[in-house]
């Protein structure tokens, strides 16, 4: 059966439906913050700001912190209420999303950790459009997996699986376009081996955003379409 | 007059919902199934599987339940078009239903929904309630047990029940466990030994008795009484054995025996049990059917069920949103 | 501080206290109802001294007075001299002494009222005896001499006990062989009436059925001829006994001076009361209370024991037990288990409620009217035509008695059954069909056992209220006296058809129809306790049945 924002808040435990609202809002808030952290590690990477890139990498801890705190309430949950069908769904999906943002969070630490090191050798090194542009691309999708899960939104969560494919598209033109540039000027080399990193670490946060998705129509559809393709999940959902 | 329309709304999709799983439903709705079903792990590993030094994937897939399909089911007993009625009132409307041999099937569904009902007109036990009246069939075995010429009695002998409240007779242990035996007019002593040792035994209760069987079963604690009465009634081996409730009234690790027992019993019974406890219900059976207003609105696998359900009264009324 | 009455009241104590106070207030009732007729029924068994005084009437009447005291109010002067007796004194009341002074054959009466103020001298000497006898009454006076066919063999002077020992010895072997005729002639000679009634039955019963073939005749008469030699044989030992008994006599003076002589034969026991130290006072009462218990009734009732009352009680009331229990238990099992609930069953509850407030003596004449004269006629008709005109059980007898009293007791059983069925819990009866028994083996292997505690409750109600009755008694069945008991040894055992007799009905035959009123008041209380006794014992002998059965079939308290 298909879920809507407002099925949670319709249980007759008034403490239970406050537990589960809290758990959501929790994932949104750390949700938030890794979006946040994305948006400065690539300003801190495109800008060569490294104070910004520094505030981001302190602030991963918090994040690692909101996961174990998430998952704490996830726990608690479990062994109190025992969650059937959706708010079951919702704390699986929950637990999972969190696991992917703290992934996120990381590579957004790592992505700020190379940004300190291009910002320390000074000037701006070829691949930035393309970074900036994959980087917006993928904030987006984090952005816009979030707002599925908020709104319990399956088309939306269908948009950032297809653009996931987008953003493993672009990952690649860009991949060729910089290792060409690396065999026209060897000396640039260890510069853009770490504008790599940055684009392997955005096409990952891409990933983790169609986890996210993949949950939230797990969560709203009841059904697992985890590694399927976007056309295999398209069909399913109009199927249903 | 909102009741009789949520009636309405619901009559047409139990019809498709409960007994013709719709097979686009099923395949969309899990796909775990299917892709276990494929690579054929069930009951049989795969022979030509390589063994690997890390988990035995097959070993994932071996846990019961995921794969059940009522398809692939032996039918038990086959509910068709049931009505019932007290006196004026309908108490079940249109119930249609198949309980699947061997397999554990769970009545679930608020008070007065009539799951206690429809497990007490599969052996008639709603005969003995004044102005009761069927209509419609419940087959077993391809007859129809409220045709005239049934025996009533071989009829409960063959759908066995056990009741919510222990109800062990004020005699003795053994003359408890013996006494559908002696009903059936075997009173041979060796006989009645082994039955009733074989009955204590299947109901995980021998260790605990055998040392007293000569004493009144109504010094028992409840749970032991419980298994008692569950002892007492497998010892006329019936096919079928319907529980109304049968760990209310028990403290939670009575509950548990109680529930350890059922997994035990369904290798030789087929199983139906009423409980109030959606817990239990997903802990103990194969198949899950939610009743609402004498309305059977859901029937089917008990991990779909509990995961994700097809009705929204089902979601509603699982997750404890039914108001 | 000092409560306020509204407190007070608030606090329930009041209600308390009421509740208390009724309870008490019943208790004291009842034991006191006990210890009235414990205290005036146990006391008659007493050997009370005899005394002996001069009575010296104003009137210059004066005599000798023997006897014993049994009893002692205060009369008012006016009274006493309304009714002719010159009295001086100036007190407002006198004592007046009820004296039992026995030797009705000699005064005509037993008792005698004397006036305090006339009595003089008074002592108890120890050497006046008391002699219990079959006819007349007690005997009180002195032993003078005792005589053997006639012939003097030892004499005493008045006042002397030297011939008392051998006055005892002689008493001890006439009381023997007293008690060897009365087993002849009520067992022996018994036995063999009996037997020969039946051959005459037999006889009739031939003759009637037309086969009184020379054949058959020949063979009652063998038979009769061999019991009539029996009888011979008997008859002749009796009167070698009868000569025996009557060989002793002794004579005694009595209290007015006259001399009599009395038949051994004719002596139950012999005492010297004023000798009797404390403990032969209690030998002697312990015996004569088994004697009330165990023997057979004397002198219109007044005397000797009321064995074949409780007998009879007892008997009617465990024969009125076997036949109300089934009746009463298969009512009720209809009534609640297979009879359609309705207007019908329950206009038959509201009919068997009422049926309990039916007066008893309502019952006696249906069981008079339809038990005696049409069943036990149209009995008599079909079985026992040999008998007739004599009636066998057209006429009142035990079983009749027994059946009515079932009837009387019915409602009570079956409203306590159905009590006792309903109370069952569904669950169990669910139990045992769920296992395939069907209702009738569900009723009779589970239900019924567990239902047994409230039946016994019904039967100990049923008891309780039969054993009380009287009234419908006297119509179907209870006598004043009754030959034999109806439990002997002549075959079929069990006479139903004979009468019996009662202690309720005893006890308004002793205390209001005695032509003796005196004697017969302490018996009344004395079979009046025996009576509660009685009652009481079957009472707790069901209960204990009841609470081994509460026991076995402890309901599932759920």
């Amino acid at each position: 059966m298909e879920i809507t924002t407002e099925t949670h808040s319709h249980h007759i435990s008034q403490q239970f439906n406050n537990e589960l609202e809290d758990l959501k809002t929790h994932l949104l808030a750390m949700g938030g913050l890794v979006e946040k952290q994305v948006q400065d590690a690539i300003y801190a990477l495109t800008e060569g700001d490294s104070a910004v890139a520094e505030e981001v990498r302190a602030n991963d801890r918090n994040i690692n912190e909101m996961q174990i705190r998430i998952d704490e309430e996830c726990t608690r949950i479990l062994a109190r209420r025992q969650p059937a069908a959706s708010d079951l769904r919702l704390v699986m999906a929950v637990t999972r999303a969190t696991s992917d943002l703290e992934r996120i969070g990381d590579e957004a630490s790592k992505i700020a950790r190379h940004a300190i090191q291009l910002a320390e050798e000074g000037e701006p090194p070829r691949g930035y459009i393309e970074t900036r542009h994959i980087g917006n691309h993928v904030r987006n999708m984090v952005k816009d997996a979030l707002t599925a899960f908020a709104r319990f939104d399956t088309d939306l969560a269908l948009k950032v699986a297809q653009e996931d494919k987008a953003v493993d598209l672009e990952y690649r033109s860009a991949m060729r376009a910089l290792v060409t540039f690396m065999m026209e000027d060897p000396r640039s080399i260890s510069r853009v081996l770490n504008i790599i990193w940055v684009l392997r670490a955005l096409e990952r946060i891409g990933d983790h955003a169609d986890n996210i998705a993949e949950y939230v129509i797990y969560l709203v559809k009841g059904m697992d379409v985890r590694h399927s393709s976007p056309e295999t999940i398209e069909q399913r959902l109009s199927n249903d | 007059m909102e009741a009789q329309a949520e009636n309405k709304v619901t009559e047409a999709p139990v019809a498709t919902g409960a007994q013709t799983q719709d097979p686009a439903n099923n395949a969309t709705g899990s796909s775990m199934t299917d892709t276990q079903n494929v690579t054929g792990s069930q009951g049989k590993p795969a022979a030509h599987e390589t063994k690997s030094h890390s988990i035995d994937i097959s070993s994932m897939n071996r846990g019961e339940g995921s794969s059940l399909s009522l398809e692939q089911e032996t039918t038990c007993l086959d509910v068709r078009n049931m009505d019932l009625f007290y006196g004026e009132k309908q108490a079940l409307f249109d119930v249609n239903m198949t309980i699947p041999k061997q397999r554990v099937t769970a009545f679930i569904g608020p008070s007065g929904c009539g799951k206690s009902t429809l497990l007490r007109s599969l052996n008639r036990m709603n005969d003995l309630v004044d102005g009761c009246r069927i209509t419609g069939e419940i087959n077993m075995e391809g007859q129809n047990i409220y045709q005239k010429n049934v025996d009533v009695a071989e009829l409960r002998r063959r759908v066995g029940m056990v009741f919510q409240k222990p109800n062990p007779f004020p005699k003795s242990i053994y003359e408890n466990v013996a006494y559908g035996l002696r009903i059936q007019g075997i009173n041979k002593k060796r006989t009645l030994d082994e039955a009733v040792e074989w009955a204590l035994r299947s109901a995980a209760l021998w260790d605990e008795v055998k040392d007293r069987l000569h004493e009144s079963a109504l010094g028992m604690s409840g749970g032991q009484q419980q298994r008692l009465v569950i002892a007492r009634t497998i010892a006329v081996k019936p096919e079928v054995l319907l529980l109304d409730e049968p760990a209310s009234a028990l403290d939670p690790i009575s509950t548990l025996k109680i529930e350890e027992l059922i997994y035990e019993l369904k290798d030789k019974f087929t199983i139906a049990i009423v409980t109030h406890n959606m817990q239990q219900a997903a802990r103990v059976s194969d198949y899950t059917a939610f009743m609402y207003m004498g309305n059977l609105i859901e029937f089917g696998n008990t991990d779909m069920l509990f995961t994700n359900p097809k009705e929204k009264k089902t979601e509603d009324y699982i997750t404890g949103r039914y108001g | 501080m000092r409560e306020s009455l509204g407190n007070w009241t608030k606090s329930g104590s009041p209600w308390i206290w009421l509740n208390a106070g009724a309870v008490a207030i019943s208790v004291i009732m009842v034991i006191g109802l006990l210890a009235l007729i414990a205290v005036r029924g146990l006391g008659h068994f007493w050997p009370a001294s005899i005394m002996e005084a001069d009575v010296r009437e104003l009137n210059g009447n004066s005599f000798h007075l023997v006897g014993e005291k049994v009893e002692t109010v205060s009369v008012p002067v006016e009274q006493i001299r309304a009714a002719g007796i010159e009295i001086d004194t100036d007190q407002e009341l006198v004592d007046r002494h009820l004296i039992k002074i026995g030797n009705r054959d000699v005064h005509g009466t037993d008792f005698r009222w004397v006036l305090e103020d006339f009595i003089e001298e008074v002592r108890y000497p120890e050497n006046l005896i008391a002699v219990e006898r079959h006819e007349w009454g007690n005997f009180y006076g002195y032993l003078l001499a005792l005589k053997e066919k006639d012939k003097t063999v030892a004499v005493q002077a008045a006042g002397e006990n030297s011939i008392w020992p051998e006055f005892k010895k002689r008493v001890d072997r006439a009381v023997e062989i007293h008690d060897e005729i009365y087993q002849i002639e009520k067992h022996e000679i018994g036995r063999i009436n009996y037997a020969i009634e039946r051959l005459r039955l037999k006889e009739r019963r031939l003759e009637i059925d037309g086969e009184n073939t020379p054949e058959n005749l020949a063979e009652l008469n063998a038979e009769r001829s061999v019991l009539n030699a029996e009888y011979e044989v008997l008859q002749q030992q009796l009167a070698d006994l009868y000569t025996a008994a009557n060989r002793d006599s002794f004579v005694a003076r009595a209290m007015n001076g006259q001399e009599i002589e009395v038949s051994l034969s004719k002596v139950v026991r012999v005492y010297q009361p004023n000798r009797m130290d404390i403990l032969d006072k209690m030998g002697f009462y312990s015996a004569k209370l088994w004697e009330f218990a165990s023997d057979d009734p004397r002198e219109a009732n007044t005397e000797g024991g009321i064995f074949p009352a409780i007998f009879g009680t007892v008997m009617m009331v465990l024969l009125m037990s076997v036949l109300v229990t089934p009746f009463g238990v298969i009512a009720a099992v209809y009534l609640r288990e297979y009879a359609k609930q309705g207007f019908t069953t329950r206009m038959i509850r509201i009919a068997v409620n009422n049926l309990a407030g039916v007066p008893s003596v309502v019952y006696g004449v249906f069981g008079l009217g339809f038990f005696i004269y049409f069943l036990g006629g149209n009995i008599d008709q079909l079985f026992f035509p040999e008998a007739l005109p004599a009636p066998t059980f057209g006429t009142p007898g035990l079983m009749w008695a027994s059946l009515t009293l079932a009837l009387l007791t019915v409602p009570v059983v079956i409203v306590a059954t159905e009590e006792g069925l309903a109370r069952i819990p569904r669950s169990v009866r669910e139990g045992s069909l769920a296992l395939g028994a069907t209702k009738a083996e569900t009723l009779w292997r589970v239900v019924l056992p567990m239902a047994s505690p409230a039946m016994m409750t019904g039967v100990i109600l049923a008891v309780a209220r039969a054993a009380g009755e009287v009234a419908p008694l006297m119509l179907v069945g209870v006598v004043k006296l009754a030959p034999s008991l109806p439990l002997d040894g002549n075959y079929p055992f069990i006479h139903l058809d004979q009468k019996f007799m009662h202690l309720g009905f005893h006890i308004y035959d002793v205390g209001f129809q005695s032509p003796n009123v005196e004697a017969a008041r302490p018996l009344v209380y004395a079979t009046a306790l025996l009576l509660v006794i009685v009652i009481a014992l079957l009472n707790f002998s069901a209960v204990a049945i009841r609470n081994h059965l509460r026991e076995k079939y402890k309901s599932l308290e759920m």
